[in-house]
């Protein structure tokens, strides 16, 4: 009987559980070996890769799973790097506990660029969160020019310094990045199970019928952009701390749009597709960058013909190993009875 | 447990258009009432007022607690839940995470975020009961865009009743529902009326001869008659004026 295996569970929907932690296990394995026995060029884009798979990650909590469109992430990203960079230079704090509040600071600004989303919603709402990035460019770039050094950026910006270990030694940091990485798909994939992430899947279906049902959507909104800051924050700082630099590059709408495309590169909705989008991505981008300067012309085709022909992504193509991707479907539309 | 619903000396006027009046009509729980009518009687613009998204005159009580001028979200927090004529269900969960969400609002109020949904036995068990209960458990492991109309209906019902609602107010529930799945729908209707006060609207004339325990009959938002379905049945009045053109 299907409803009795609801209460216990049969083996394959206990393998199908587990499935999120093993492949983020079996990821996390892979870039270590990658790191430990790689050579410097190889070190590097692993490492950049999982970085950037940390903020696609907390982006598809709200892209993908409340199904709300953000064009303003790479803001989100900065205020983590800014707050990591400011807190160790300025105030001489220590990496790590200046990395809690890199994700503090971007669940801060996510909140903010959630609040619109109490009002807004489709293309309205990512607009707003386009503008709430522009602000927050401006003011990194001009206004508080005092702080952030302006379009300089800050240079020199330390790495969180761990004992017993040399975390400039860029295997080192490789590795700490992948522990961090595989950290954030653990709390991704338990957050996706929660009752929370329950709601915020309602939220996308049918936010009319959620709001029925008794739960505070608007709340349930702004949680949802602050975990996805505070995974953008995260990112941000490891980014800065990679480079030794941070600068206002990376609050830029063309990051934020990346953000979007890497996601929708990998399979929207899936597990492990945020991940996979930045491997291709910054792989295409380094491969082919090394052969012409108009990467960014071949991207563009292939993100065409991924959209085009492969609405699932590239973990699409494997629908029957994953779980199943999100349908684009508006929020709302049933057989209408009328 | 005196959950009642009272209309006194209820009027809507739209502009000119007087599209209720003065109706003074109860609604008795661990019954069916429904509400009948030619297009136009007022029979939405009622269920409107008793659910709060229609402004009115005189007053709606809920037992002995006035509730006139309450919003919809503060009267399905007093245990009325409506169901709306367009299915609203979440297409791409199965037809058990529907119910389990459905049932999540009242049951976790707070939940630890890193806390998985599958530890929750008790939510489980409730939702795996219910959709037995509405004869959807052979189909709990589908995704609801996959059923057909009458089971999404069916499932709409099962969300509704989530709450587990005090009064429920059904609005056409059988729109668009097909022969052999209006059979399972009455039904499940009787069971599920026990205990609740029900309002059906519903156009359906078999069905709601055979489900309702009271009939109430609009014509031109005037109150024409009402009184058990043999008396409505027997009415000469009613059967010219509306049973004969409708049956």
């Amino acid at each position: 009987m299907m409803h009795s295996s609801a209460r216990t569970p049969s083996a394959g929907r206990l393998r199908r559980r587990s499935a999120p932690y093993l492949m983020a296990l079996g990821l996390a394995a892979l870039a270590f070996v990658l790191i430990w026995l790689g050579s410097a060029p190889l070190v590097y884009l692993v490492t950049i890769i999982m970085i950037w798979a940390i903020a696609t990650t907390g982006l598809d909590l709200v892209f993908s799973v409340t199904g709300i469109l953000v064009l303003g992430h790479g803001a989100l990203l900065a205020a983590g790097a800014y707050a990591f960079a400011i807190l160790t230079m300025d105030f001489g704090m220590a990496g790590l506990p200046a990395l809690l509040l890199a994700c503090v600071a971007g669940a801060l600004l996510g909140a903010l660029m959630g609040a619109p989303s109490l009002r807004l919603s489709g293309l309205h709402m990512a607009l707003a969160t386009l503008a709430v990035s522009q602000i927050f460019f401006v003011l990194i770039t001009v206004k508080l020019r005092g702080i952030t050094g302006g379009t300089d950026g800050l240079p020199g910006v330390p790495r969180p310094e761990l004992p017993l270990v040399d975390i400039y030694d860029d295997r080192i940091f490789g590795v700490f990045v992948v522990l961090m990485f595989l950290l954030a798909l653990v709390v991704y994939a338990r957050l996706r199970e929660s009752p929370f992430g329950q709601i915020l899947k309602g939220i996308r279906q049918n936010e009319m019928r959620v709001r029925q049902l008794g739960a505070d959507v608007r709340l349930y909104k702004l949680a949802s952009f602050a975990v996805s800051g505070a995974f953008a924050g995260l990112a941000g700082a490891l980014l800065s701390g990679q480079s030794y630099i941070v600068g206002p590059e990376i609050a830029t709408w063309m990051v934020s749009g990346e953000l979007v495309i890497m996601i929708v590169l990998g399979g929207r909705g899936v597990f492990i597709g945020p991940v996979v989008g930045v491997a291709i991505f910054m792989l295409l981008k380094e491969v082919v960058s090394h052969h012409t300067p108009y990467w960014g012309g071949i991207l563009g085709i292939v993100f065409i013909l991924i959209t085009l022909f492969m609405p699932g992504g590239l973990t699409g193509l494997f629908g029957g190993l994953f779980r199943r991707p999100t349908k684009a479907r508006p929020a709302g539309e049933g057989r209408a009875a009328s | 447990m005196s959950h009642d619903l009272v209309c006194r000396g209820v009027n809507v006027r739209f502009g000119q258009f007087h599209a209720l009046r003065d109706i003074n009509v109860s609604f008795q729980p661990n019954r069916v009432t429904a509400l009948i009518g030619p297009n136009g009687a007022g029979k939405t613009t009622l269920m409107n007022v008793l659910s709060g998204l229609q402004k009115h005159s005189g007053q709606v009580l809920l037992g002995d607690q006035d509730i006139s001028g309450l919003r919809p979200d503060r009267r399905a927090g007093l245990g009325i839940s409506r169901s709306f004529q367009i299915v609203a269900v979440f297409p791409d969960m199965t037809v058990f995470e529907n119910m389990r969400l459905a049932l999540q609002p009242n049951a976790l109020a707070w939940s630890m975020p890193w806390r998985s949904i599958h530890g929750y036995r008790d939510l489980a068990a409730d939702a795996a009961a219910r959709l037995e209960t509405f004869g959807l458990h052979d189909v709990a492991d589908r995704p609801a865009a996959e059923l057909s109309h009458g089971q999404q209906k069916l499932l709409e019902l099962a969300l509704s009743l989530a709450s587990d609602p005090k009064v429920l107010l059904l609005d056409e529930p059988l729109a668009g529902v097909g022969h052999g799945d209006a059979k399972t729908f009455v039904q499940t209707l009787g069971r599920i009326s026990e205990g609740r006060t029900t309002v059906l609207v519903e156009h359906n004339m078999d069905v709601v001869l055979n489900v309702a325990d009271h009939i109430i009959v609009l014509a031109d938002g005037s109150l024409f008659a009402q009184g058990t379905p043999a008396e409505i049945r027997a009415d000469r009045k009613v059967r010219d004026v509306f049973l004969g053109q409708s049956a």
